[in-house]
């Protein structure tokens, strides 16, 4: 009975042993990935802004804007590319749009982004754009990979429509959360205006016409769980200009504000990516080394079985067993455990 | 010997049972009935 108690478990332990590593390199970057279905909404605010009044073309000081950035996962789309590239992806619409205080539409701006489910790598496929302008990003837009590192990634920004570094700048605590700042700086660049403007009539053309450009600058701030890659907080310094191509007039402000999450979506973020990184800490941590100590104290309850089992009787002839006549002393591999059929059959009667 | 085989079933329980749950992975999902929004919403 000893002998078949160890040999199961010597098998639990090598199973759980194995386990161990399997979970965490094997089977957690294959299993670890965004839903190709998600859908998301977040609110950014930006309070005691400046605004461009188009029709006026002054800027005027107002209480609030609103900017509702919502992304939806395409998963039909995703498929089609998943089986015209091989990769398993996801394919995220996403649309920024702008709102004043009285409530009408300031800008808005649809993007397509293409991404590898699990590395969050892009893929240049699928149509991939910024307000319907093709784009090629690089790096990360939105959210951080899985396992975020402190190091600087590169960063999509979606008015200049290309990349730049955002820099690691520290770990910190936010709201009970071990979290990695990152800061990206974007100088002011000159960028396209949206192709959907707040007044009719008014198109980048129109604006064009006039002699005016449009530039931006931003510090862009977010906090991320470094588990799931997710930021909990994000908030942007923004500032847009319409400058004069004639560099003669003084440039007129678009935009300026401090663009922060409203509070009851920062405080539905830190909830929902709270149990998210438990489903990611259990294939990293929780699996891993749980499996490995089991199978550690499994393999160390087999051993000790089986040097129960092939401990002599004390004595030789009498001890225990002897005392009470029941049996003859046995011992070595003989006796019980994990001896081949050859060293048995050589062992005395 | 017995303790090899032991091992070895072992081994191939664990090496089967992350292949099976790897191959078969997590669902996609289906592309959400939501609208991209246009207004602010109340609450998340």
């Amino acid at each position: 009975m000893r002998r078949r108690s160890s040999l199961v478990l010597l098998s639990l332990a090598v199973f759980f042993t194995a386990l161990s590593p399997l979970v965490r390199w094997y089977a957690f970057p294959r299993l670890a990935k965004i839903p190709a279905g998600q859908y998301q909404a977040v609110v950014l605010e930006a309070r005691d802004a400046t605004l461009l009044d188009y029709g006026t073309m002054r800027p005027k000081k107002v209480a609030k804007v609103s900017i509702v950035q919502t992304l939806k996962g395409d998963v039909e789309e995703a498929r089609r590319i998943d089986r015209a590239t091989g990769r398993d992806v996801v394919v995220w619409d996403g649309l920024a749009y702008v709102v004043g205080p009285d409530g009408a539409m300031v800008s808005q701006v649809p993007e397509r982004y293409v991404f590898d489910a699990h590395t969050q790598e892009p893929v240049h496929a699928g149509g991939e754009s910024v307000d319907g302008d093709p784009v090629e990003r690089r790096g990360v837009e939105f959210k951080f990979p899985f396992l975020t590192q402190k190091r600087d990634y590169y960063y999509f920004d979606a008015q200049a429509r290309s990349s730049a570094p955002i820099h690691y700048r520290g770990t910190q605590e936010f709201r009970g959360l071990e979290v990695y700042y990152f800061e990206q700086t974007v100088p002011w660049t000159k960028v396209p205006l949206p192709k959907r403007m707040p007044v009719e009539g008014v198109t980048p053309q129109t604006v064009a016409a006039m002699g005016m450009e449009r530039w931006y600058t931003t510090k862009r701030m977010f906090w991320v769980d470094p588990v799931t890659g997710a930021p909990v907080n994000g908030e942007e310094v923004h500032r847009e200009e319409m400058r004069f191509t004639d560099g003669k007039q003084r440039p007129i402000t678009a935009f300026a504000g401090h663009v922060k999450m409203r509070e009851d979506y920062v405080r539905h973020t830190v909830d929902l990516v709270s149990s998210q990184r438990q489903a990611v800490l259990l294939m990293t941590s929780y699996l891993p080394w749980g499996s490995l100590l089991l199978g550690v104290a499994l393999l160390s309850l087999a051993l000790l079985l089986e040097a129960r089992g092939r401990r002599p009787a004390a004595g030789g002839t009498g001890g225990v067993s002897g005392a009470k006549g029941s049996r003859p002393p046995r011992c070595g591999a003989r006796a019980r455990g994990w001896s081949s059929p050859k060293h048995r059959a050589a062992s005395p009667p | 010997m017995r303790a090899v085989i032991a091992a070895a079933i072992g081994l191939v329980a664990a090496f089967a049972i992350v292949l099976l749950v790897t191959a078969v992975g997590p669902p996609d999902g289906s592309t959400s009935p939501e609208p991209l929004l246009t207004t602010v919403p109340a609450h998340p």
